[in-house]
């Protein structure tokens, strides 16, 4: 089980299946849903500044484009990365399969890149299973269709 | 995992038991039941049997919720697009009746000029044809009369004629001329 989950997607109605399907699969305790990344951004930066940095979520799922944001998903993992200690688990949560913008979200450092639709379960499912290989640095970037 | 005092296990069944209400949520999976407690543990399933099938119903209302808002996005896009087409649609119906209106404008601006060169050519041939006229009979009573005054006869019936003949056609031609100008103030005063 994962200890604690920050999901950051504009869209409140995915926040609710993302916490169910959580709950249903058992996948963590503790969910946290934000809606902008410049929310998100001023989070990590009062952990990595203020600290403790142990308040940092384990995974964070992030949305692509994020509406009403500053910056999209792609930037957002790239400031936890590179501005913000890394340290967690990081990857794209988002209904585009553009090789693109997953091969950019790859530079940045996202760990994965799972794609939203309407059967979430099963993806997350198998992400639970590559999880501990996540956490340990081991598993390879997998995109999950 | 939270372990469950004997007091807080004896209100939780209760209240289950009497008032329906059992304990939901994340905070659910902390709860384990003493060690041998096999009502509690049955309590403890019933707990997220019920809070399974309460999450599974609202994920499939959610997800339908979610795809009843994307069909919306996406109509109301392409009523977005059907509006912006049919403005491009009506501006263009708006520059077709400027041009096929300034064609017509064209068009009876032509005929009007048609009009008026037609006539001005047909009192051009009226006027001329009144000159000939005019000028003939001036000229050929002109000649009798010479010829009558040549030929030493008696010229006061031609004479008179004569000078009879050329107050009229004097007064037809400067009617005439009054006419052409007439016509010529009234078109000039339509435009």
């Amino acid at each position: 089980m994962i200890d604690s989950i920050l999901l950051i997607d504009d869209e409140d109605l995915f926040h609710l299946v993302f916490e169910d399907a959580c709950s249903l699969l058992d996948m963590t305790l503790s969910l946290e849903a934000l809606n902008s990344s410049d929310e998100a951004d001023r989070l990590f930066k009062k952990w990595f500044i203020e600290g403790p940095i142990e308040d940092r979520p384990e995974c964070v799922f992030v949305d692509l484009n994020i509406i009403g944001s500053s910056f999209d998903g792609i930037e957002m993992i790239r400031k936890i990365n590179t501005d913000y200690g890394n340290g967690v688990v990081i990857g794209i949560i988002s209904s585009s399969d553009d090789t693109q913008e997953i091969e950019k979200a790859k530079a940045v450092g996202a760990q994965f890149w799972i794609i939203k639709s309407d059967e979430i379960e099963p993806r997350l499912e198998e992400f639970i299973k590559d999880y501990d290989g996540y956490q340990a640095r081991t598993a390879p970037f997998k995109v999950y269709k | 995992m939270i372990e469950i005092t004997e007091h807080t296990r004896n209100v939780l069944l209760e209240v289950a038991k009497k008032k329906k209400i059992y304990v939901e949520g994340n905070f659910l999976k902390l709860l384990k039941a003493p060690k041998g407690d096999k009502e509690f543990e049955e309590y403890l399933t019933v707990c997220k049997d019920k809070d399974s099938t309460a999450r599974k119903k609202r994920l499939s209302v959610t997800k339908q919720v979610q795809s009843q808002n994307k069909e919306l996005e996406k109509a109301a896009k392409e009523n977005e697009q059907l509006l912006l087409d049919l403005q491009v649609a009506l501006d263009e119906a708006k520059e077709a009746e400027k041009e096929a209106q300034k064609l017509r404008d064209e068009a009876v601006e032509d005929l009007d000029m048609l009009q008026k060169r037609t006539q001005f050519e047909l009192i051009g041939l009226i006027v001329k044809v009144a000159l000939i006229i005019i000028i003939g009979v001036g000229v050929t009573t002109t000649l009798l009369y010479s010829v009558a005054m040549l030929a030493g006869e008696d010229t006061t019936l031609l004479g008179n004629a004569w000078s009879n003949m050329f107050g009229i056609l004097l007064t037809n031609s400067f009617s005439i001329i009054g006419t052409i100008m007439g016509v010529k103030y009234a078109t000039e005063k339509s435009e």
